[in-house]
C-alpha cells in the first residue's frame, strides 16, 4: 500500500511538471505548426529569473511563480517577434523553424551559462517541510507543484474553451486561412500563443528546479519527455497532451521504482514507439487526409 | 557544357577535390594544421551524409550523431574487447551502425516530418543517458573498471591506425591519408547516390510524396534505404574518428556537437551537393574565431543557425541564385500572406 502511494505521489508530481511543459508545446504546435526546440530553455530561463528575484529582492514563493511566468511569457514573445514572425508561411517552415529554435536554445543556454556559471544552485523559492500519509513522506513542495500545475492547466483550458481569445486560438489552429478570412488577426493570435506557452514553460521550470537543482542543462530532460508526450498524444492535441503527461509520468514512476530510475525513460520511449506503430497519428490525434 | 552528364561532372569535381587534398601535405607541414584538415574531412563526411538524408531524402533525422557515435564506439569496442585490428574494426563498426539505422528506421519512418525529428532525437538522447548512467563493470582494463559501453568517460588510449612505429614523427601523414581514403569513399558514394537513380527517387519523394508514390516509388522503403546508407557512411566517419583520436566517449552525443554539424549543413545549403563542404569549412573557421573571442562557440553556433535559416534558408551554396532571384522579383509579401496564396 505504501509503495502504491509512493508511486502515485511521485507520478503525480512528475506528471504535473510534464503537463505544464507539454501543454505549452502542444499549443504552439497546434496553432503555429512549429516545434519549439527552445522550449526547454524557456523553462530554464523561468527558473533562473525566479532564482534571481529571490536572491536579490527576497520575493516570496507566490511572487516567484508570477516572476517565472512573466519571464517565460517575455521570452516567448521575443522569440515570436524576432524569429518566428519572419518565417511563418515560408517554404519548409516545419523543418526550418526546428533548426532556428534549436539554434535559439543553444544560444540561451550559453547566455545562462555565462551569466550564472555552470555550478548547480539549489532553488531558494521552495517550501520546506513535509507531511506523512501512512508510511510515506510527502513534501509540501510536491503538493504545491501539483496544485499550481493543475490550476494553471485548468485556467488555460477555461481560457481556450470559454473566452473570445480562446476561440480565436482554436479557430486559427483548426484552419488558419478560414480564421483569417473571418477576421481573426492571426499574427496577434500567434503572439498570444507564444506568450501563453512561454508562461507555462516558465512555471514548469521553476517547479522542476525545486525538485532538483538549477543548472543550464536542466531543461533538456523535461523537454525530451514533453516531446515524447506530445507525439504520443498526437501533435497539437492540447487535452491529449495533458492526459498523456500524467499517464506516462505514472508509468515512469512505476518502472523507476521497480527496475531503477535509469530505465524509466527508455521504457516510456519503447512504449511510445509501439503506440506509434499501431496509431501513427498518436493516441488522440485525428487521421489526416492529405489532399494532393 | 553538355558534354558530361551530371553524375560524371560531379564525379570529376570529387576527383579534383580529393586530388587537391592528397597534394595538400606538400604545402602544409605543420602538424597542428594537418590535424585541423583531418578534423575538417571527418566533419565534412558527417555533414555530407546528413545533407543526403535531410536535404535530398527529406528525412529530418536528429540521430546523425548517434550513428557517428555508433561507428566510433563500435570501433573502440571491437579493438578493446575483441582484439580486432583497427582496419577490420572500422568496416564492422560502419556496418553495425547501418544495421542500427535499419532498426530505428523501421520504427520511426512510418512517421513523417517533425515526428521523425522528435523520435530520432529522443532515441539518441536516451542512448546517451543509458550510456553515461551505466556503472556496472564489464571487464578490467589496466586495473580500471571498464563498462561495456564505456560509462561516463568512454573509451580512450586504444590502438590507432598503427602509423606511429612505421612513420615515426611523420605518423600524422599516415593518419591523414587513411582519413582521406575514407573521405574519398564517402564523397564518391554520396555523389553516386545523389545523382543516380536513388537520388532521383529521394527527391521525388521529398518534393511530392503523392506523385512519387503514384509512380510506384514506395516512400517508406526508399527513406529507410536513405537512412541505412547515410548511417553506413556516417559510421565509417565515426570509426575513422575513433581511430585518429583514440577516443570514443559520450561527448559525441552532446547537443552542441549535433548543432555544430547541423549548422554546417544549414549554412552550406540543404539539398545541394557540395554545400556541406563549404558549410563545414565556414563553421570551423567561425568557431575557431569565436573561441578566440572568449569561448563564444555555442553563441556563434546558435546565431549562425538562426541567421541562416531566417535570411538564407538555402545556404551558401545557393547564395548566388538566391541573390539573383531577390533582385529580380522583389519578394514583397508573397510568402507571408497565406490568404492571398489560397486565393490564387
Amino acid at each position: 500500500m505504501d509503495v502504491l502511494i509512493q508511486i502515485l505521489i511521485t507520478g503525480l508530481t512528475l506528471g504535473a511538471m510534464y503537463a505544464l511543459a507539454s501543454v505549452g508545446l502542444s499549443l504552439i504546435y497546434g496553432t503555429l505548426g512549429m516545434f519549439n526546440m527552445a522550449h526547454g530553455l524557456f523553462m530554464t530561463l523561468g527558473a533562473y529569473v525566479a532564482y534571481s528575484a529571490a536572491v536579490i529582492f527576497g520575493v516570496p514563493v507566490v511572487v516567484g511563480i508570477l516572476v517565472a511566468m512573466a519571464a517565460g511569457a517575455l521570452i516567448g514573445i521575443a522569440t515570436h517577434l524576432l524569429i518566428v514572425r519572419f518565417m511563418l508561411g515560408s517554404k519548409e517552415f516545419g523543418t526550418n523553424i526546428l533548426v532556428a529554435t534549436a539554434g535559439l536554445g543553444i544560444l540561451i543556454e550559453d547566455l545562462i551559462l555565462k551569466t550564472y556559471g555552470g555550478y548547480p544552485y539549489p532553488q531558494p523559492l521552495k517550501v520546506e517541510g513535509y507531511t506523512r500519509l501512512g508510511g510515506v513522506t510527502i513534501t509540501y513542495q510536491a503538493i504545491i507543484t501539483f496544485f499550481v500545475a493543475l490550476t494553471l492547466i485548468l485556467a488555460v483550458a477555461w481560457l481556450l474553451k470559454n473566452t473570445r481569445f480562446g476561440r480565436a486560438i482554436r479557430a486559427t489552429a483548426l484552419n488558419r486561412e478560414a480564421a483569417m478570412l473571418m477576421g481573426v488577426k492571426a499574427d496577434s493570435v500567434f503572439l498570444q500563443v507564444m506568450a501563453l506557452a512561454g508562461m507555462l514553460a516558465g512555471v514548469a521550470g521553476l517547479m522542476i528546479s525545486t525538485q532538483a537543482t538549477l543548472s543550464p542543462q536542466m531543461g533538456g530532460d523535461p523537454l525530451l519527455k514533453a516531446f515524447v508526450i506530445c507525439v504520443v498524444a498526437g501533435l497539437g492535441n492540447v487535452w491529449g497532451a495533458g492526459l498523456c503527461a500524467f499517464a506516462l509520468a505514472l508509468l515512469e514512476a512505476t518502472i523507476g521504482f521497480y527496475f531503477g530510475v535509469r530505465f524509466g525513460f527508455p521504457t516510456m520511449l519503447l512504449l511510445v514507439i509501439l503506440v506509434l506503430i499501431w496509431r501513427p497519428q498518436g493516441l488522440f490525434g485525428q487521421e489526416q487526409v492529405v489532399r494532393l | 557544357m553538355k558534354r558530361f552528364d551530371e553524375l560524371t561532372r560531379h564525379l570529376l569535381i570529387a576527383g579534383a577535390l580529393v586530388g587537391t587534398f592528397a597534394l595538400l601535405p606538400i604545402f602544409i607541414t605543420q602538424r597542428y594544421l594537418l590535424g585541423e584538415v583531418i578534423v575538417f574531412l571527418i566533419w565534412a563526411m558527417v555533414a555530407m551524409n546528413w545533407n543526403l538524408l535531410m536535404g535530398h531524402a527529406g528525412v529530418f533525422s536528429l540521430a546523425q550523431m548517434l550513428f557517428f557515435a555508433c561507428g566510433a564506439y563500435g570501433m573502440a569496442m571491437g579493438v578493446t574487447f575483441a582484439n580486432m585490428s583497427v582496419w577490420a574494426a572500422i568496416p564492422v563498426a560502419a556496418i553495425s551502425s547501418s544495421l542500427l539505422a535499419l532498426v530505428i528506421g523501421l520504427a520511426c519512418l512510418r512517421l513523417t516530418g517533425a515526428y521523425v525529428a522528435l523520435l530520432t532525437y529522443a532515441i539518441a538522447e536516451m542512448t546517451h543517458v543509458l550510456i553515461i548512467t551505466d556503472t556496472e563493470c564489464y571487464t578490467l582494463v589496466r586495473n580500471n573498471c571498464q563498462q561495456l559501453f564505456g560509462g561516463s568517460t568512454g573509451f580512450s588510449r586504444f590502438d590507432d591506425f598503427g602509423f606511429r612505429p612505421l612513420l615515426k614523427s611523420n605518423w600524422i601523414l599516415g593518419n591523414y591519408y587513411a582519413v582521406l581514403g575514407a573521405f574519398c569513399f564517402t564523397v564518391i558514394g554520396v555523389v553516386v547516390i545523389i545523382h543516380g537513380r536513388l537520388g532521383l527517387a529521394f527527391r521525388a519523394i521529398r518534393d511530392n510524396v503523392g506523385y512519387a508514390s503514384s509512380r510506384g516509388i514506395n516512400r517508406t522503403k526508399y527513406q529507410i534505404a536513405a537512412f541505412a546508407l547515410s548511417a553506413l557512411l556516417t559510421g565509417l566517419a565515426g570509426g575513422v574518428y575513433a581511430a585518429h583520436f583514440r577516443f570514443a566517449g559520450p561527448s559525441l552525443f552532446e547537443f552542441s556537437t549535433l548543432m555544430f554539424i547541423l549548422s554546417m549543413v544549414v549554412v552550406g545549403g540543404l539539398g545541394s551537393t557540395w554545400g556541406p563542404l563549404i558549410g563545414t569549412g565556414t563553421m570551423m573557421i567561425v568557431v575557431e574565431f569565436s573561441k578566440e573571442l572568449g569561448d563564444a562557440r555555442n553563441l556563434a553556433l546558435g546565431l549562425s543557425l538562426i541567421v541562416f535559416v531566417v535570411l538564407l534558408p538555402k545556404g551558401l551554396a545557393h547564395l548566388g541564385t538566391t541573390l539573383i532571384v531577390k533582385v529580380k522579383h522583389r519578394p514583397d509579401q508573397e510568402h507571408r500572406n497565406p490568404v492571398r496564396q489560397a486565393q490564387e
